[in-house]
């Protein structure tokens, strides 16, 4: 065991998490030049395009060190977004030291410092890596004092490395035997595996990927899963190197999989503790939590009859992603598709996009929005994910909100229209440092509602791309929320009522309504468009009755063609949705399902 | 086509039966550019030619009907039928005078451009059997004439105006409205302008931009929002004794155009040239749009009929309620349900009984529209399809 080195690797996005890890294959001959490719651990096209890891993959190197003595370093690699915080803090449990790097230009950013100090909150020890010391911008000194002096980590000791150019190399991988400590454990006592990952194989069922902390399990085994109280006899167990190896058994202290006929991932959740059936430990392991979806949006396939497809396809995905969630939905504008719920905006967008790419399904995706707490006056507590799961005003206790302190580092030039921004988004000011006179850390306390309406795109356009961003859930709180109901003609309409708070209400409803008055035609009568609050009407426009419709001349010839001409205006028509008397056309919908507000 | 003859052989009672007749002079001194009827500019052989053809067209139609044709009312349109010489003309008469019985009371109109109207086509008209000219005029203002790229000038409107009215004809203009900058003041204007010359009649149009025109495909900018010019001529003309006897046409009591009030009820007109269409019996059919083509067929002593529709009777029933409600005498509900039956009398009742109050004008059994209802005459009529 005192050969044996697990960690992590964890960066800011973009700055050379994986050509580094890619280097650290190579320099080991783990991986044979052959079979090498760019970014070799990020196995999914989306990651690596996008540059960021979603899907975890660990791999066991071995490397004879300088002491002549071969050790076994387990790097486990961690999903580089807030959005996986929760699986990034498992895999940070799985290891027992961090290498945290740097980009010698850009220096310390926002999730540098949330994944340093998630790295800290769990005892690891951390080497400080600065990484594309080769690049002609490189500022190696500003960036190790910002370690110092932002992070708080000594920096004497820092790596200066170039990844790409392969500068620094074996330093980091002595330093990785040198610093971080071997693991502890006890390969007698009751098995305790901690499980960082799990991923679902069409032919195996689901793999789970293990630390073991203490014991050994090996093939046959009888184990049970603590959290879900689930046992299995283990069918294979085996190693990273990269690829799956299986071995006879794996012990205290290694990294591995467990394979154990388990059909689906909600089954072997992340975070939970393996243990023998017949001797169980007695707790589990730390940190377990069951994480719930925060961020919800509707997807509803284009063509219609793509919606078999589409729940095949997302059931599918589910497999292998237990943080998505579905229900069926319906429409009136979209027909038939699911609401889904995610770990956060990028979980979301990679889940549509994986659908699109993957199963080559053509989706609308509405704007998102957040799962509310609603307490009623009886006391109980409902979840609610759209507004027409919200109860009668009167029933209503109160409504809370998910919130987030978010972390931003920006140039100080652009503070003022930051902060701002975040005003206007309801934000509730934390706290303000300056780094060096010219960086800057903002932190704000946000409804997760604001931030998830393209928040991040206009705080780049603000700062013209120079703010990073990191954020974490603090959980609910109370806020004067409302729900909006749009009444037309007198008829509420389920698919425009809208959550907001009280004081943006009268704003929302009237942009709200403009834009309805924009998009339901001139109908025989006059139309009322009503936003109110239970059955107070907060605002209010009028479409006007038809006036004309052109006046056109028609004698002997027209009268076909004029004919044709109404046909086809009727044809328009059909394809409206009825509400009351009032024809409401499929774009005045969709508006509104794709909105964002324009200020 | 190969219904064509199967059904023109049939229509042999319609065609005897008194009609109306239309003939179409598809040529103009120049294309206007949001005119979507045919026409071209054409040499004198052509326009030769084209009125021959004419004759053999009505050769075939008069032995399909077995003797002459008995028009009660004829309209002689375009294009414009000015750009005839006075010597074309007389041939276009003789022509028509051989193939057609002309009825008592007739109602002869012709369409006339300023610009190429004469005195001589005056007095021939006069001389013959026309009873109404309608006049091109489009607009009094040099201004928009030009814009609409029209060839004549407000001075020739208003010449041809005069010698129309003096010569005894019962005159009528037409006018387009929704031009880029055309303002209330200077609309009525225009209107009042024609009253003073002494017009009985007046066709308002909007300007529409249809396809296949070359402004269909490059839509002009600046146009006039048109309803409140059209509300003002609503407002301005029946106080001038005028009826607001169709949508767009308005005339003195007794004046108004009883060709076109045929179409509107969906009576039998014969159509002949190229392009032109007609209706009988239920059967529509429209001629070739080109008059080489249309030439070709007649003169080998064939129909040049490109198009034909022969209406379900649903449809045909609630069209002809859509062409009736075009007129201030609307539907007549015994006339409708001796033609069409009680089934779609119910029909159109249900439907005509959901319209807003407000845009209906119903007098002794007869169902049309308000003022405001000719307004949005096109959204109510969709309702009946």
């Amino acid at each position: 065991m005192n050969n044996i080195r697990n960690f992590c690797i964890i960066a800011h996005v973009d700055h050379g998490k994986s050509t580094l890890a890619d280097r650290l294959l190579e320099y080991t001959n783990t991986i044979d030049s052959r079979r090498m490719r760019e970014q070799f651990l990020d196995s999914m096209d989306i990651e690596r395009e996008r540059g960021i890891t979603i899907k975890l993959v660990p791999v066991r190197m071995m490397y004879r060190a300088k002491d002549g003595q071969e050790y076994i370093l387990n790097l486990i690699d961690t999903p580089g977004h807030v959005d996986f915080s929760y699986e990034v803090s498992r895999s940070l449990a799985a290891c027992e030291g961090a290498l945290l790097v740097v980009d010698a230009s850009q220096g310390v950013e926002a999730q540098t410092l949330a994944n340093a100090y998630l790295a800290v909150d769990q005892g690891l020890e951390i080497i400080p890596v600065i990484n594309k010391i080769d690049l002609p911008s490189a500022q190696p000194d500003e960036v190790l004092r910002q370690i110092e002096e932002i992070i708080g980590l000594d920096a004497s000791q820092a790596l200066l490395v170039s990844a790409k150019e392969g500068i620094g190399i074996p330093e980091v991988l002595e330093a990785i035997v040198k610093r971080i400590p071997p693991p502890k454990g006890d390969v007698n006592a009751p098995l305790q595996a901690l499980i960082f990952d799990s991923v679902y194989d069409n032919y195996r069922g689901v793999i789970s990927y293990v630390r073991l902390v203490n014991g050994s399990v090996k093939k046959g085994q009888n184990i049970l899963f603590l959290a879900t109280r689930k046992e299995y006899e283990v069918e294979e167990v085996g190693f990273f190197t990269p690829f799956m190896s299986p071995a006879e058994e794996i012990q205290a202290g290694e990294v591995g999989y467990v394979i154990a006929n388990v059909k689906a991932l909600l089954e072997a959740r992340v975070g939970d503790t393996i243990t023998d059936a017949s001797k169980p430990a007695d707790k589990p392991l730390p940190g377990y939590k069951h994480i719930k979806p925060v961020v919800f949006c509707g997807l509803f396939p284009v063509d219609r009859d793509d919606f078999p497809r589409l729940r095949e396809a997302i059931e599918k995905l589910q497999l292998n992603d237990s943080a998505l969630t579905f229900e069926p939905e319906t429409s009136e504008a979209l027909g038939f598709g699911f609401r889904c719920g995610f770990l956060g905006l990028l979980h979301m967008d990679i889940t549509v996009e994986r659908l699109k790419r993957e199963f080559d399904i053509e989706l609308v995706a509405t704007a998102p929005n957040v799962a509310y707490e609603v307490v009623l006056t009886d006391g109980s507590i409902i979840e609610a994910h759209r507004p027409s799961d919200f109860p009668e005003p009167t029933k209503i206790e109160e409504i809370r909100e998910p919130y987030i302190k978010l972390t931003i580092f920006l140039p100080s030039d652009y503070v003022g229209k930051a902060m701002k921004l975040c005003q206007d988004r309801r934000g509730e000011f934390v706290s303000l440092d300056y780094i060096t006179p010219e960086r800057v850390r903002l932190v704000y306390n946000l409804p997760l509602a604001e931030f998830i309406i393209d928040f991040h795109d206009r705080l780049k356009s603000i700062t013209r791309g120079y703010a990073s961003i990191d954020y974490e859930h603090v959980g609910y709180r109370k806020s004067n929320l409302v729900k909006v109901d749009i009444l037309i003609h007198g008829e509420p309409v389920d698919a425009f009522s809208f959550i907001c708070h009280r004081d943006n209400a009268y704003k929302r409803a009237l942009s709200v309504i403009k834009k309805l008055k924009e998009l339901i035609p001139r109908q025989l009568f006059e139309v009322a468009i009503q936003a109110s609050i239970g059955s107070r009407v907060i605002a209010r426009e009028n479409v006007k009755p038809l006036r004309k419709n052109v006046l056109a001349k028609c004698y002997g010839g027209d009268v076909t063609r004029k004919r044709k001409l109404l046909e086809k205006q009727k044809e328009g028509k059909e394809k409206m949705k009825m509400i009351g008397k009032v024809q409401i056309p499929q774009e005045a919908f969709l508006a509104f399902l794709q909105a964002d507000e324009e200020d | 086509m190969g219904m064509t003859s199967a059904s023109t052989t049939r229509l042999g009672w319609a065609l005897s039966c008194p009609l109306s007749l239309y003939v179409h002079i598809p040529f103009c001194i120049r294309k206007c550019p949001y005119c979507a009827f045919y026409s071209v500019t054409a040499s004198p052989i052509d326009i030769e030619g084209y009125i021959d053809a004419l004759g053999q067209e009505l050769e075939i139609w008069t032995s399909l009907a077995g003797g002459k044709i008995h028009a009660q009312t004829l309209y002689i349109g375009g294009g414009t039928p000015t750009v005839l010489t006075v010597k074309q003309w007389e041939k276009l008469i003789l022509t028509l005078e051989r193939y057609v019985d002309f009825m008592p009371f007739l109602e002869a109109s012709v369409e006339a451009n300023p610009g190429s109207l004469c005195a001589d086509h005056i007095k021939l008209w006069r001389s013959w059997r026309i009873t109404r000219a309608s006049l091109g005029a489009q607009s009094l203002d040099d201004g928009e004439l030009q814009w609409l790229r029209r060839p004549h000038s407000a001075y020739d409107v208003a010449d041809s105006l005069a010698a129309l009215v003096a010569s005894g004809l019962d005159v009528s203009v037409d006018l387009l409205f929704g031009l880029p900058g055309q303002t209330i003041p200077g609309w009525h204007r225009t209107i009042r302008d024609c009253l003073c010359f002494g017009v009985r009649h007046m066709s308002i149009y909007e300007l529409t931009l249809e396809e296949n025109t070359p402004w269909g495909e490059n839509p002009p900018k600046g146009l006039t929002e048109g309803y409140p010019l059209y509300r003002f001529a609503q407002w301005y003309l029946p106080k001038k004794g005028f009826l607001h006897y169709e949508i767009a046409s308005f005339s003195l009591p007794g004046h108004w155009c009883r060709h076109n009030i045929a179409y509107w009820q969906g009576e039998n007109f014969l159509g002949i040239g190229a392009s032109a269409w007609g209706y009988l019996d239920g059967y529509r059919y429209g001629n070739a749009r080109d008059i080489k083509m249309y030439g070709q067929k007649v003169s080998h002593g064939e129909l040049a009929i490109v198009d034909e529709e022969l209406l379900p009777f649903k449809q045909a029933a609630m069209e002809s309620a859509v062409l009736s409600l075009r007129t201030m005498w609307g539907v007549c509900s015994r006339a409708f349900t001796r033609k069409w039956g009680w089934k779609y009398y119910r029909h159109f009742r249900s439907t005509w009984d959901r319209l807003p109050d407000d845009c209906k004008a119903t007098l002794h059994g007869r169902y049309a529209f308000s003022p405001k209802g000719f307004r949005i005459a096109n959204s109510l009529w969709e309702e009946f399809l």
